[in-house]
């Protein structure tokens, strides 16, 4: 590309060799040789405008007294070039072009193009004498020649009148041009350009065609025609950076293109939509072009796209491509600039087009591919007809007819395009998963070689790993997007390779995390109907963050499981058995398990976690009080069908442990005459027990205290009925564990609920007293952990049954104070709440303090039965210490840490700052010492 | 026809991925073998025998064990901490561990290297034996040795001629090795 900057020394000596490097002011139109003609003032006639501008003031007398003069040359030879000159002379003068600035072909639009060209000493019917100078000169060059053997040199006139424009151009034109398409801000710079480079052509070529191509034959014709059209292309290619002219066409392309592929009006589509209706009556939206039900009408939609704006437009574009190609501007170059813009439209398309459009039964794909085929293809087609490379011949035709197979690669271009944009979509489209079917299918079309799948997978781990495997998103979200990716990615690749590949990494982190199996178990176990009321204690999760869709898959994959058996990998009788794809991993299996159930239960290699964690859940469930159990008994029926009867036998113990307790219940009751209790006047409580076989139960913390008389009683008669109907079985009370129904009779109100059975045991103690008691007492009296009775006394306080008369010290409120004794009794024990008015505000805020307090005090007992279990567990840490200092030696820290890691079972749950300050405790004891670099030893006690 | 190799080819991922999941998980052979020993540790944390402890290496596996035992009193042992090493075979408990004296000990059924002459360590072991009651046996050993079948028959003969020499040995060859 030539560069009108500075070019280095050397370089413009190169160009100077080409170019004339004379100063464009001097430049002769007369072969040297000639006699001295004044040329040099040609220029000026027209220097003071073109309105002075007058035909008489071109130098013809001066070339006439030249031609007189030069008749006096004595040689034969010289009559003919005497001849010659002076035709030369008459002919150039006639020819030549009046230097003005660009200026004036800005004047082209006000006046006619006849006064116009008649500036431009143009459409001047040549004199006779002229004419006859022509075809002197032009006679003489093509046939003369050689005939007449010449031998003084004779120009070209047709080579002259070449270098005439060509220093016209740069001298006049050229500056103006570049000016006009430095000034950025004129938006039609091109337009202007192109129109202008269009009227200098027009004027250059005038004579040419109208006065010197009839005197020649057809074939010199085109030659000449061709090669002066070809000089003119080159001045204007070399003087018209191609740099400052490409970003112009690439926009000017880009916005008339916008409009004929339609893509303006997707952008549109959501806000102005009475606006579009006015404006275009087609579009090529996908949305409504997917609601047509007909495939023909859809075709009609897209062929009949054209409504006035887009013809506008596409004549525009095509009349600038016109105008391009017949000033050199063409060719090769503009159809790159072509080439690259209608690439990133085409991405601009399916961007606009399809994002987040995932509704399935998706069409897209073959929305897409008529779209290419009808718009796409059409206006590449159109343009490319215009812009063709210069050299022309038979590969010209070729390369413009635009093949079926062309048409094809590029709707298999769009297809990538599609795929990327879905690809780059896809975790979002897993997110939303079952309304986004439709991305997936789309999908379906892209990933159907290697690369692409390769691409597919890479690019999904990276956001995975982004948006998903971080600290911040709960169990319950991974599992929910890893079950929606097994869905989506089983419909893209029923093959189950790209599921095996992204489900690698999300495995692993799984496994990372502590609460999964937690997660799938509590998933396994809800009940998707009383998703709402379920209240888990141990996860401490609303309902919303448990999978209860696990449980509506686990019988799902249960129908279906019992449907096909599964034989597992080698199975002789499957008739539709493929390979495995050949981008397959090594250890890649296709899992006989694809279903979501089987992936994540067989995330850790052992069931025993699973079984251990389902134990726990169910029993916590079992021992709540309800009717029956029957989804339990579902869930642990079909999880038999997948881990063997074996694994869950003590689940199933469980399960008959409650079934067997009715019965049970009953029987006792029956036998012992606890069932008949006739006297409602006596206050007997009723006793209902579970019999748990406790080989076969998690453990169960123990929580002991003494129950009330009454029930301590019951219990002993049930515990004789049960032993004497099942012989050798004793039964170990559970007090702890149990729910209560207790009914208070106040002076003012009965006060029915159901409470945990120590809840129950502390209001029972305030039975028999009226005044308060101490929490003391009755940690004593009950044998029960102060903080528990605290706790308990707390809740009552909630509940509004008891009342805190001073710290730790409680007792009935047997009479709801009334408003105005409230205050006053309020005032008087909690000086806090003293000073509120709203009575409402007041009784909900003193409730809801209390209930909070209960809660905080109900946490601070069981962490207080944690850190004694904890303290416990210690003790056992302990003996591996020592076991650990005693043979292996003295030690530091770390290494006792990961000793521990290695050797306790069930792992070591303390850090390396709790180990730090109870090996401390030790040293302190005098147990161990601390030897050089830190390790420590322990002391051989004598 | 084989299928087995196959087989093995289509587990491998399973092993691939259990080895990731912990590094106790050794393969199945091994597996009952480790929760035997974690076992045996376990109760050995549990209900600690006085004077007897062991611990397995710090090499990861628990195949290899260091055991002390504390001289009893009224032998001439009294007080002396004697370590050994244990080796457990693959099919342990089916085959008895390897015990040696790591301690150089002077007893009429050691040898110079820590070889132990004892029936139960030998064809006498059966599955029911485990550290802890190796340990025990052992312990008993330094206060009764078995003189019929000496290893060291210098030893045997002070033990029954000359208590005082027979002590004088013993500390003698005694040294600790506490410190690696």
């Amino acid at each position: 590309m030539i560069q009108t900057v500075p070019i280095p020394a050397s370089r413009r000596r190169v160009f100077d060799s080409v170019f004339s490097p004379a100063s464009l002011d001097d430049f002769s139109p007369t072969p040297v040789a000639t006699p001295a003609l004044d040329y040099t003032a040609v220029g000026q006639p027209f220097g003071g405008g073109i309105q002075t501008y007058d035909r008489t003031s071109l130098p013809r007398p001066s070339t006439a007294s030249s031609f007189l003069s030069n008749d006096t040359v004595p040689l034969a030879d010289e009559v003919d070039k005497t001849t010659w000159d002076h035709a030369w002379q008459v002919a150039t003068a006639f020819l030549v072009l009046p230097d003005a600035k660009l200026s004036y072909l800005e004047v082209c639009g006000e006046v006619d193009q006849e006064r116009f060209f008649k500036q431009w000493n143009r459409h001047d019917p040549p004199s006779k004498e002229t004419t006859e100078a022509l075809a002197y000169l032009l006679g003489a060059s093509s046939a003369g020649r050689q005939s007449s053997g010449i031998t003084f040199e004779r120009p070209d006139l047709l080579e002259w009148y070449g270098n005439e424009t060509r220093r016209h151009f740069l001298k006049n034109f050229r500056e103006g041009l570049l000016l006009l398409l430095r000034a950025t801000e004129i938006g039609d710079a091109l337009q202007k350009t192109v129109q202008y480079l269009h009227l200098a052509r027009t004027i250059y070529l005038a004579p040419v065609v109208e006065h010197i191509l009839p005197l020649l034959d057809t074939k010199a014709q085109e030659k000449s025609f061709g090669a002066f059209q070809e000089g003119f292309h080159a001045v204007v290619a070399y003087s018209l950076p191609w740099n400052t002219l490409s970003p112009l066409l690439a926009q000017e392309v880009t916005k008339e293109a916008f409009i004929i592929l339609g893509i303006d009006t997707l952008a549109t589509t959501d806000d102005d939509e009475n606006d579009m209706e006015v404006d275009r009556q087609c579009t090529i939206s996908y949305l409504e072009w997917r609601e047509e039900p007909s495939d023909e009408v859809r075709m009609h939609m897209m062929a009949e796209n054209d409504d006035a704006q887009v013809t506008a437009a596409r004549d525009r574009l095509l009349s600038l491509f016109n105008g391009l190609q017949l000033v050199g501007l063409g060719g090769d170059r503009a159809q790159k600039v072509f080439a690259s813009v209608m690439d990133a439209l085409l991405t601009e398309f399916t961007r606009e087009a399809y994002t987040g459009q995932w509704e399935g039964p998706s069409l897209v794909v073959h929305h897409l591919r008529q779209w290419i085929e009808n718009v796409f293809a059409r206006l590449v087609v159109q343009v490319l007809a215009i812009i063709h490379p210069p050299e022309q011949g038979s590969q010209a035709s070729d390369r413009l007819s635009i093949s079926l197979s062309t048409v094809e690669r590029w709707q298999e271009s769009g297809i990538a395009r599609l795929g990327a944009l879905r690809t780059g979509e896809l975790f979002d489209v897993i997110v939303d998963w079952p309304a986004s079917s439709g991305a997936i299918e789309d999908l379906r079309h892209f990933t159907t070689h290697p690369a692409a799948r390769l691409y597919v997978t890479q690019t999904f781990i990276t956001a995975l790993n982004q948006r998903l495997l971080h600290p911040g998103a709960s169990t319950v979200e991974i599992l929910q997007v890893y079950i929606s990716i097994i869905r989506g990615f089983t419909l893209l690749d029923p093959k189950g390779v790209l599921l095996d590949r992204i489900a690698r990494p999300i495995r692993r982190y799984l496994r990372d995390r502590d609460d999964t199996i937690k997660a799938i178990v509590g998933g396994l176990l809800a009940d998707p109907d009383e998703a709402d009321e379920q209240v888990q204690p141990a996860a401490g999760s609303s309902a919303d963050e448990t999978l209860v869709e696990l449980s509506a898959e686990l019988a799902k994959a249960h129908r279906s499981s019992l449907q096909r058996a599964d034989s597992g990998e080698l199975d002789w009788d499957d008739m539709n058995w493929m390979p495995d794809p050949v981008d397959a991993a090594p250890d890649y299996r296709k899992s006989k398990s694809s279903d979501v159930i089987g992936s994540l239960i067989s995330l850790f290699e052992s069931k025993e976690a699973f079984v251990k964690e389902m134990q726990q859940m169910l029993a916590d469930r079992l021992l709540r009080k309800r009717g029956d159990f029957e989804q339990e008994l579902s869930v642990v029926e079909f999880l038999k069908v997948r881990f063997g009867d074996s694994a869950l036998q003590a689940c199933e113990v469980m399960l008959r442990d409650i079934f067997d307790s009715k019965r049970v219940d009953a029987s006792v009751r029956n036998d012992q005459r606890l069932a008949q209790e006739p006297d409602p006047g006596v206050d007997q409580p009723e006793l209902h027990a579970k019999i748990l076989s406790r080989f076969f139960w998690p453990e169960l913390q123990p929580l002991e205290f003494k129950v009330p008389e009454p029930v301590a009683v019951q219990q002993q008669q049930y515990a004789e009925g049960f032993e004497s109907l099942k012989q050798s079985r004793k039964l170990t009370w559970h007090n702890g564990l149990g729910q209560v129904t207790v009914e208070l009779d106040l002076e003012d109100r009965v006060f029915v609920d159901q409470v945990t059975t120590w809840q129950a045991t502390v209001i029972y103690a305030f039975q028999s007293s009226s005044s308060a008691l101490a929490v003391e007492d009755l940690s004593q009296e009950l044998a029960m952990s102060a903080a528990l009775v605290r706790s308990a006394c707390l809740f009552w306080v909630s509940k509004r049954i008891l009342t805190e008369v001073q710290r730790d010290h409680f007792c009935v409120l047997e009479v709801l104070p009334s408003e105005t004794d409230e205050n006053a009794a309020t005032g008087g024990s909690h000086p806090v709440d003293a000073g509120q008015d709203s009575e409402e505000a007041d009784r909900s805020a003193a409730t809801a303090n209390a209930a909070a307090a209960a809660d905080a005090a109900a946490a601070a007992a069981a962490k207080e039965t944690a850190d004694a279990a904890a303290m416990e567990k210690m003790n056992l840490y302990w003996q591996f210490i020592m076991g650990m200092l005693t043979n292996q030696g003295a030690m530091p820290l770390q290494r006792i840490v990961m000793m521990l890691k290695i050797a306790v079972p069930g792992g070591f749950p303390f850090s390396n700052e709790e180990l730090r300050e109870f090996l401390a405790g030790m040293v302190n004891k005098g147990k161990l010492e601390i030897v050089s670099g830190g390790n420590y030893k322990i002391i051989r006690d004598a | 026809m084989d299928y087995s190799m196959e087989d093995t080819q289509n587990a491998a991922p399973d092993a691939h991925e259990t080895s990731k999941l912990s590094s106790t998980a050794q393969r199945a052979d091994t597996q009952s073998v480790t929760k035997r020993l974690q076992h045996e540790l376990m109760e050995l944390m549990l209900s600690p025998s006085p004077g007897i402890s062991a611990f397995p290496n710090a090499d990861g596996n628990l195949l290899s064990w260091t055991a002390t035992i504390t001289g009893p009193t009224e032998t001439p042992y009294d007080g002396l901490s004697l370590k050994l090493s244990f080796t457990f075979p693959n099919n342990y408990p089916y085959a008895a561990p390897t015990v040696l004296f790591i301690t150089p000990i002077y007893h009429p059924n050691v040898d110079f290297s820590g070889r132990i002459c004892l029936d139960i360590l030998r064809d006498k072991w059966s599955a029911v034996y485990n550290v802890q009651t190796v340990l025990l046996s052992l312990q008993s050993l330094l206060g009764e040795p078995n003189n019929a079948s000496p290893l060291n028959a210098q030893a045997a003969e002070l033990w029954d001629n000359d208590k005082e020499e027979f002590k004088r040995h013993v500390l003698a060859r005694h040294r600790d090795i506490d410190e690696e």
